[in-house]
């Protein structure tokens, strides 16, 4: 069994240790006998999308971020068919606003995104800094996500969001949703990066790779206790 | 006149107050570092800074994101050699009440020479009071971006305090950002390491990405360290300008290194005891600035092969007869470095990573993904792998996630436990790397175990940090 895992722009989006989520991902297919094939999708390493089971993109610079949304809107349609196909996504701050309407930053420039799903993002005031701890809507035992959260950017919609937030600020600050999912399809703003510290949020990326390529019902249990002390240490010391 | 004399008092109370809480710290704490000192007289005094600029003769601000604290205290240490009155922050307190704490703590009418480093989200504040002479600027990298947004904007910020300024600028010839501000159009000094043994072909660093000049990718012909190495851009011809002062080669010598260094063409080699390319940088950045400022090129080399580190950023203890190297790490880019230095070494070894998460630290510590731990793949003779401070959990996590087996791995409570374990090893060598907030408790830690006492300071601190004050 193989898993081709999309590393979108990793050249480009790279900030705050997210690539740490790719390398989480490939470990634990290792661990539990699957083979991960990691392939890199670039401005300058154009490969064909059809061939990926797991996307991932992170979030970049404001530059890398422009240079990347001209580049990307070439796929969009596709983008949208591989979602639509039940493809597993995981977009996170950046990539996950890039997904949505648009971007309205501090003096009011409007700038567009994906328009994949029916949201936007706002600057508004402050920055939202710090530990974060939801509750996952995706029934994941634990039932506790944990991670960082850094975000100047406002992000409204009805959908279904990753984790109701217990600390932190999450998509807003104000509706106590954090992140988005649709399908296999996730967003969020939480770094960390998230998957060596949320193992179950990993084996559920994995799971629903292989259950839609192979019809695999479950995983064998690696083991996490690391994973979950770690886990177990940002909720003694962040929540409320 | 009233005003005149109210301002005198001001400044006198401000001194009297800052020196009065230095001294209670020295006395209940054994600590004078910190910036305490200096915010309360910035409280009552705020243009303390002035004051300062006004002693100093002539100034040196050290600013950049890696090297800072090296460089000063290894500048200040070559420059003793024949100004005697230096004022300077030597243990890296580098925001402006940093700067007025060593002022406070070293009082004097006027000095030879004001030599700080300065913090880089702090330069804009620091020059608008003290106005530099020379400005050494070492680097950008990546480093706690929720301080700062992101390095363009330090990049910015003093870019934009620079350009009133009339100074002379020594900048990092092999950083395409620091080189970057010749556009200023300043009095331009470069410095540099050249290709040698310990280059590396490839680094995945996203400054790499963009040429400065144009945007596009830059070419690389080799890599020290970062993005530090031999760069051009086919585009727009950007490229390393012409560096005065160069490291030329580097030699490792059993525990000594041997630089040979190229002087504006005078060519003279100097040992020096601290490993690592990054010391080669802050070897040519300190000596860069010392020959600029009028020493002559046989008193710096000596000054520099007598330099002693004391500040536990890098500090070597002999303890139960093994050797505890200290060397702190703040950023993937030092981490990784550090890690590169243990895997050359083939003694026989143990590893004790201290985590923090405090603001000082970085709140978040998703920069440890950032940073080569595969590098400890390639060591040998490594025995066990310890972790303490206030996330160790989340540095294990990174290690077994790097490919590294959790088999050795030993986390625990706190550092005292950890130093009950890994003092007692049989290993010749001990790697401590801790983050910032934790290696003034771990330089006590060790140095009460060197001196055999009791360990009452270090509790009394441990307990005074966990009592739950209020916020102001």
């Amino acid at each position: 069994m193989e898993i081709n895992i999309f590393q979108m722009y990793p050249d480009l989006l790279n900030l705050y240790g997210d690539l740490g989520n790719v390398t989480c991902l490939k470990r634990r297919c290792e661990w539990l006998g699957i083979q991960p094939n990691i392939v890199n999708f670039s401005i300058n390493q154009e490969v064909s999308l059809q061939d990926g089971d797991i996307f991932f993109i992170g979030g970049g610079s404001d530059r890398g971020q422009s240079l990347i949304y001209s580049h990307l809107l070439k796929y969009k349609k596709e983008l949208e068919e591989l979602i639509e196909d039940e493809k597993i996504f995981m977009a996170i701050c950046g990539g996950y606003q890039l997904l949505g309407n648009k971007y309205i930053d501090a003096e009011g420039n409007k700038m567009p995104g994906l328009e994949i799903f029916d949201y936007e993002t706002k600057s508004e005031e402050g920055r939202l800094i710090g530990n974060i701890i939801t509750k996952n809507t995706l029934g994941l035992k634990p039932d506790t996500l944990v991670g960082f959260e850094n975000h100047g950017g406002r992000t409204y919609h009805d959908l279904q969001p990753l984790g109701k937030v217990i600390s932190g600020h999450g998509n807003n600050g104000k509706d106590e949703k954090e992140g988005m999912v649709y399908k296999n399809c996730i967003g969020t703003y939480l770094h960390g990066p998230v998957l060596p510290k949320n193992p179950h949020l990993a084996d559920y990326m994995i799971l629903k790779a292989l259950e839609k390529k192979y019809e695999i019902k479950a995983l064998d249990k690696l083991d996490d206790k690391i994973e979950y002390l770690a886990h177990e240490k940002v909720i003694d010391l962040y929540s409320p | 006149m009233g005003k005149i004399k109210i301002k005198k008092l001001k400044f006198k109370l401000s001194i009297f107050a800052g020196r009065s809480i230095s001294f209670i710290l020295k006395i209940f704490l054994k600590s004078s570092a910190g910036a305490l000192p200096g915010k309360v007289a910035m409280s009552i005094y705020p243009d303390i800074l002035k004051e300062v600029d006004h002693r100093c003769k002539k100034t040196v601000l050290i600013t950049g994101t890696n090297g800072k604290t090296t460089t000063n205290n290894l500048l200040v240490h070559i420059v003793k050699g024949k100004y005697p009155r230096i004022l300077s922050n030597l243990r890296g307190a580098n925001m402006p009440q940093g700067l007025v704490s060593a002022f406070i703590n070293d009082l004097k009418e006027d000095y030879d020479w004001g030599i700080f480093e300065v913090d880089e989200g702090s330069f804009k504040r620091v020059v608008r009071d003290l106005k530099p002479d020379y400005v050494v600027i070492t680097n950008f990298f990546r480093d706690q971006l929720d301080r700062y947004g992101e390095i363009e904007k330090a990049f910015q910020d003093i870019y934009e305090s620079l350009e009133p300024l009339h100074t002379t600028l020594i900048l990092n010839a092999d950083d395409p950002l620091v080189s970057n501000f010749k556009k200023l159009g300043k009095k331009n000094i470069f410095y540099g390491v050249l290709e040698n043994q310990f280059c590396d072909s490839n680094q995945n660093v996203v400054e790499t990405n963009f040429c400065p000049g144009c945007n596009e990718h830059l070419d690389y012909s080799y890599f020290n360290y970062g993005q530090l190495g031999g760069y051009s851009c086919a585009r727009c011809g950007f490229e390393n300008p012409e560096r005065k002062y160069e490291i030329t080669d580097i030699q490792y010598q059993g525990e000594n290194y041997r630089f040979v260094l190229n002087a504006d063409q005078n060519l003279k080699d100097f040992e020096f005891k601290y490993g690592g390319v990054y010391n080669a940088y802050n070897c040519c950045a300190s000596t860069s600035a010392a020959l600029e400022m009028g020493m002559d090129l046989d008193t710096v080399t000596q000054r520099i092969e007598s330099f002693e580190y004391k500040l536990g950023r890098m500090e070597n203890f002999l303890i139960n007869e093994k050797n505890v190297k200290v060397v702190l790490v703040k950023n993937p880019i030092s981490l990784g470095e550090v890690l590169k230095i243990l895997a050359m070494d083939d003694s026989k070894k143990s590893l004790l990573m201290i985590l923090n998460d405090n603001p000082a630290d970085g709140a978040d510590v998703s920069w440890i993904w950032d940073a080569e731990i595969e590098n400890v793949l390639q060591a040998k003779n490594l025995k066990n792998i310890h972790f303490a401070g206030r996330r160790p959990h989340d540095m294990a996590l990174r290690f077994k996630y790097a490919g590294i087996s959790t088999e050795n791995f030993h986390i625990h409570e706190n550092i005292d436990q950890a130093l009950d374990k890994i003092l007692y090893e049989d290993v010749e060598t001990i790697y401590i790397l801790p983050t910032y907030t934790a290696l003034f408790h771990l330089r006590e830690l060790l140095n009460a175990r060197i001196e055999g006492k009791g360990r009452t300071i270090s509790y009394f601190r441990e307990f005074l940090k966990n009592l739950k004050l209020p916020k102001s």
